[in-house]
């Protein structure tokens, strides 16, 4: 075996090859990319290679880039930081009532048996929501009294932040949110429930976002989901 | 489905500029993808802005994937490596050569590792193998780390236009070997 250069037919497939392996000087590889664009048959040679080497892609050793890596590649590519988890992934977030919660709402309930009619007989069933939020930085029970179609609101931990305002939501499930209004500064408040959430209050879930003064400018939460619960019969 | 046919079908989806779809690719992909770039670069932040950069070029270029006529993992290693040894290259212009030496052998799998786990790679494993040493490892060089003529030449001992002869030989060899 000599070192004088393969034959003149292999040239081409060679070129090919060397260009699959990037070992073409610039000037050379911008010449063979020009061919290529012309040139089915150098494309298949190029193609030929690029799978003939590629058994060598396994001794590629695999490794996770970081998180910040896909993150950064995001922001660069569709110009936003990944979007807030969904109002209804928030939800999730929160689970159900603690006792104390529930033993507490029952005695707010009791207290409005007390003060109502005195004939339990005449009276609707009685339904509470513990709305929390998970560290209890903020708690609000809540009663409803199908009679009266009210829900009362006890707040007996935090408030709105400065300069801000607490709203409150009922959530039919599947739907958006729909607006109660604003809770007052007082710790006691009644709200009316609209009469299509009645039937099935059960099923509801209410929430308190942070809002503007005045509540949410759009009919629909804009601020951080605060507080959340769920509706469970007495 | 297969991973294959999932890559190929997300690729597909990616051309249409669908970002969750985007997204999933990345998943799947990046491991391989950044250990491509680390193997050629050596350097972990250079190997992220790689595998960064390659993303782009393939949320940029999915369409042109079907042209391409090779698998789609192959067709996405191509990508992350060229991009690499592009940045090697530009790196090198500015630093001393000694830094890379001793690049060989790399890190990862050995190929006799490598020919157990894997049919058609093992079938180049043994192809590679028939090459006289060191012409083989001007072979695996170039591919696996990305090395140039001028860099071979250096890390072999031998002149440039023997490394050239050398290397075209071995190509002819595992051409004729692989076809067998």
């Amino acid at each position: 075996m000599t070192d004088a250069s393969p034959p003149d037919r292999d040239d081409d497939n060679l070129l090919a090859a060397e260009y699959v392996l990037r070992l073409l000087p610039s000037s050379e590889m911008r010449a063979f990319e020009a061919r290529l664009e012309a040139e089915p048959d150098l494309r298949k040679e190029v193609a030929a290679w690029t799978e003939r080497l590629a058994g060598m892609n396994p001794e590629f050793a695999e490794e996770a880039a970081t998180g910040a890596v896909k993150d950064a590649l995001m922001t660069r590519l569709f110009g936003a930081p990944p979007p807030r988890p969904s109002f209804w992934q928030r939800l999730g977030l929160w689970q159900g009532l603690s006792v104390a919660s529930l033993l507490l709402a029952g005695f707010f309930a009791w207290q409005l048996m007390l003060t109502g009619s005195p004939d339990p007989a005449e009276r609707g069933p009685l339904y509470v929501s513990e709305i929390a939020a998970d560290d209890q930085s903020l708690r609000i029970l809540a009663v409803y009294d199908s009679n009266a179609g009210e829900l009362q609101l006890n707040r007996t931990d935090g408030q709105a932040a400065a300069g801000r305002a607490l709203e409150l939501w009922v959530i039919a499930d599947g739907n958006a949110p729909v607006s109660l209004g604003v809770l007052p500064d007082a710790e006691a408040a009644s709200l009316p429930l609209p009469e299509e959430f009645r039937a099935g209050v059960a099923d509801l879930t209410l929430a308190i976002s942070d809002e503007p003064p005045g509540g949410s400018p759009t009919g629909q939460p804009t601020g951080a989901v605060l507080a959340v619960g769920t509706v469970t019969e007495l | 489905m297969s991973s294959v046919e999932e890559i190929e079908d997300l690729i597909g989806k990616v051309s249409l500029g669908d970002r969750q779809a985007f997204g999933r690719l990345y998943d799947l992909t990046n491991a391989k993808l950044f250990g491509v770039a680390l193997r050629v670069l050596k350097d972990r932040a250079s190997a992220e802005d790689v595998l960064q950069e390659t993303y782009m070029k393939v949320w940029r270029r999915a369409d042109r994937y079907a042209r391409g006529g090779t698998s789609p993992m192959t067709w996405l290693i191509t990508i992350a490596r060229n991009t690499a040894i592009d940045k090697l290259r530009a790196r090198r212009d500015s630093d001393d050569i000694d830094a890379m030496a001793d690049m060989l052998p790399g890190s990862g799998p050995t190929p006799e590792q490598v020919a157990v786990a894997a049919g058609e790679a093992g079938r180049i494993a043994d192809c590679l193998g028939e090459l006289e040493s060191p012409r083989d490892r001007a072979v695996r060089g170039a591919y696996l780390e990305g090395l140039s003529y001028a860099e071979l030449s250096e890390k072999l001992g031998v002149p440039l236009n023997t490394v050239r002869t050398w290397l075209r030989r071995s190509l002819i060899s595992l051409r004729e070997c692989m076809e067998r």
